[in-house]
C-alpha cells in the first residue's frame, strides 16, 4: 500500500467533514498568522535597525571660545581612540553654510544670520564593532566628559527605544510560537477525535476483518499533519498578499529615508521551517488522540 | 480447526460468561453454537478472533494459540476468519462495492485485483452486479446481509464466523441465507454459526454445541 493511498484517504476523510476541518484549518491560520506577522515584523525591525546603525554618528558640539587649534587638536586625539573610524571637524562658518544650503528656500528669512551663533561640531564616524546601542551609548557618555563639549547628540533615546521594541517583538514571537504548538496540537487532536467518533464502524469493521493499527491509524496522523500543513501554507499566503500591498505603499518612503533599505518577506528556509513545525504539531495532535482513543 | 481447553471469562461485576468451554471443530465443519440470549454464544465468538481474551484456558483457531498470540499478530489471525453480523453492520455511507472493496485495501490487495475478487464474491452469494453502485440502505435485508458475507468471504478465509445471521430476516429469507452458508461450507470453509433459533438448528441437522448460562450442555 503506497503513501499515495494513504494521502488520499486521509484527505478523502477531511472532505467527508468538510467544514469541521475547514474550521480547525482556520484556526491554526490564525495562529500561525499571528505569529508569522510577529516573526516578519522583527525581522524587517532587524534590517532597519542594521541599516540605521550602519548610518549612525555622534556629534559633539563644542563650547564657545574653543579655537580651531584646540579642535583640530580634540580630532587628532579622538580619531586614535578604539571603535572611532573617522572624525570630521566643523567649524561655525560651515555650519552655517550648511545650514543655509539646506534651507536654500527660505532666502529672506536667513539673512543676517551670523556663524557665532552656530556651534563649531565634531562628527565621529565609528567602527562597525561599536555600531550597537549599549557601545554608542557609552561611547557617548565618555566623550560628554571632555572639556571641550557642550553636548552629544547620537540619537540614542530613539535607538534605544527601537531596539527595546525589537526584543520585545522577538520574545512576543517565541512566546506566541510556544502558545501557537499547544493550538495546534489541540485543534488536530479535537478534530482527529471527532473524525474517529464518525468512522468508528467502519474503524471496528477494519480491526475485526484483520486490519493492522499502522493501517487505521496511519490516515488520522496524517489529517492532522495535513491539517497543520494546510493552515501554515494558508497563513503564509495571506501574510504575504498583506505583505505585497503594504511594501508598496511603504517601499517608496522607507528608500526616501534608507537609501537601499527595502522591506524583506520571510526566507525560504524560515517558510519551510514554519511549514515543518506546522505540519509537525498537526502529526502529534493526530498521536495524541488514536493515544486517548479507546482501543488503540 | 477449533479447539477450546477449559476455558473462561467473567466480565467485570463478576458476570460469568462462559465456565469450563472444551470442544473441537473440524476443518470444513458446519457447527451450530445454540442457547437463549446471554447464554454465551457471542463471547465464544468473540474469543476465537480475539476481540475478548479468556480469564482461563487455552484457545487453538488454524493451530495457533489465540491466548498467546502478541498484539501485532492478531490483524493475521483475523485474516483467516471471516465474521458475519447479526445487524450486518454496513456502512450505509459506502456503495456495495466499496464495503467489500474496504476488506481487500485494509489487507494490502492489489488495486488490480480488487474488481475481479469483487466480482467472483458476489457471484457466490447470488448478488447481481448491479448493486455493487447501490448503498446498503436501498437494499433489502436479505441481500445486505448477503452483502455481508461477500465482505466476509472475500479474502477467502478458512473459517466463517457468524453471529445470529438470520435474526433481523423473515423466515423466507433466512432459509437463503442458511443455504448460502451451507453452499459455503460445501466449498470447504469451516462454518460456525451462533444463533437462539431451534427450528434452524433442527431444520439443518448439523452439529451443535448447546451453551446455558455459560456452560455447555448435553
Amino acid at each position: 500500500m503506497g503513501a499515495s493511498y494513504f494521502i488520499q484517504r486521509a484527505l478523502g476523510d477531511m472532505k467527508e467533514n468538510g467544514v469541521t476541518q475547514f474550521l480547525s484549518i482556520g484556526t491554526i491560520a490564525i495562529s500561525f498568522f499571528l505569529f508569522c506577522s510577529f516573526l516578519l515584523l522583527s525581522l524587517n525591525f532587524d534590517f532597519f535597525l542594521e541599516a540605521w546603525e550602519k548610518k549612525v554618528q555622534i556629534i559633539l558640539y563644542l563650547k564657545d571660545g574653543v579655537g580651531e587649534k584646540k579642535a583640530l587638536q580634540l580630532k587628532n586625539k579622538l580619531q586614535r581612540e578604539e571603535g572611532i573610524r573617522e572624525v570630521r571637524y566643523i567649524s561655525q562658518r560651515k555650519a552655517m553654510e550648511s545650514f543655509k544650503r539646506d534651507l536654500a528656500g527660505y532666502g529672506g528669512v536667513l539673512e543676517g544670520l551670523k556663524e557665532k551663533i552656530f556651534p563649531a561640531s565634531l562628527e565621529i564616524k565609528l567602527g562597525e564593532n561599536f555600531r550597537t546601542p549599549e557601545r554608542i551609548r557609552a561611547l557617548a557618555a565618555r566623550l560628554l566628559n571632555i572639556q571641550e563639549v557642550e553636548e552629544v547628540q547620537y540619537g540614542g533615546a530613539w535607538l534605544e527605544r527601537l531596539s527595546l521594541f525589537l526584543y520585545i517583538l522577538r520574545w512576543g514571537a517565541w512566546v506566541l510560537g510556544g502558545i501557537l504548538v499547544i493550538i495546534i496540537v489541540s485543534v488536530t487532536a479535537n478534530t482527529a477525535r471527532l473524525t474517529l467518533f464518525n468512522k468508528r464502524e467502519e474503524i471496528e469493521i477494519m480491526r475485526l476483518m484483520g486490519a493492522t493499527n499502522a493501517f487505521v491509524k496511519l490516515p488520522f496522523y496524517l489529517e492532522g499533519g495535513l491539517q497543520g500543513l494546510f493552515g501554515a501554507a494558508g497563513s503564509l499566503l495571506l501574510l504575504f498578499l498583506l505583505f505585497h500591498v503594504f511594501s508598496l505603499e511603504v517601499s517608496p518612503y522607507l528608500s526616501l529615508y534608507f537609501g537601499q533599505l527595502r522591506l524583506s518577506f520571510l526566507s525560504p528556509d524560515l517558510i519551510a521551517g514554519i511549514l515543518g513545525v506546522g505540519m509537525a504539531s498537526g502529526l502529534l495532535g493526530g498521536f495524541f488522540s488514536l493515544r486517548k482513543a479507546a482501543g488503540f | 480447526m477449533i479447539q477450546f481447553f477449559q476455558v473462561y471469562k467473567t466480565y467485570p461485576g463478576n458476570i460469568e460468561a462462559l465456565a469450563d468451554i472444551s470442544f473441537k471443530i473440524e476443518k470444513g465443519e458446519f457447527v451450530f453454537i445454540t442457547g437463549p440470549s446471554g447464554a454465551g454464544k457471542t463471547t465464544l465468538l468473540k474469543l476465537m478472533i480475539r476481540a475478548e481474551m479468556p480469564d482461563r484456558g487455552e484457545i487453538l483457531v488454524n493451530g495457533k494459540n489465540v491466548t498467546r498470540l502478541k498484539n501485532s499478530q492478531i490483524p493475521f489471525l483475523r485474516r483467516e476468519i471471516g465474521f458475519v453480523f447479526q445487524d450486518f453492520k454496513l456502512l450505509n455511507y459506502r456503495t456495495v462495492y466499496e464495503n467489500i472493496s474496504l476488506v481487500l485495501v485494509a489487507l494490502g490487495y492489489k488495486m488490480s485485483e480488487i474488481p475481479k475478487r469483487i466480482r467472483q464474491v458476489l457471484r457466490i452469494v447470488g448478488l447481481e452486479e448491479r448493486v455493487v453502485k447501490q448503498t446498503p440502505f436501498k437494499l433489502s435485508g436479505g441481500e445486505q446481509q448477503r452483502v455481508a458475507i461477500a465482505r466476509a468471504l472475500v479474502n477467502t478465509p478458512s473459517i466463517l464466523l457468524a453471529d445470529e445471521p438470520t435474526g433481523n430476516l423473515d423466515p423466507g429469507i433466512t432459509v437463503e441465507i442458511m443455504d448460502l452458508l451451507e453452499k459455503v461450507s460445501s466449498l470447504g470453509t469451516t462454518v460456525v454459526v451462533a444463533t437462539h433459533d431451534t427450528n434452524l438448528v433442527a431444520k439443518y441437522k448439523k452439529r451443535a454445541l448447546p451453551l446455558y448460562r455459560g456452560r455447555l450442555v448435553g
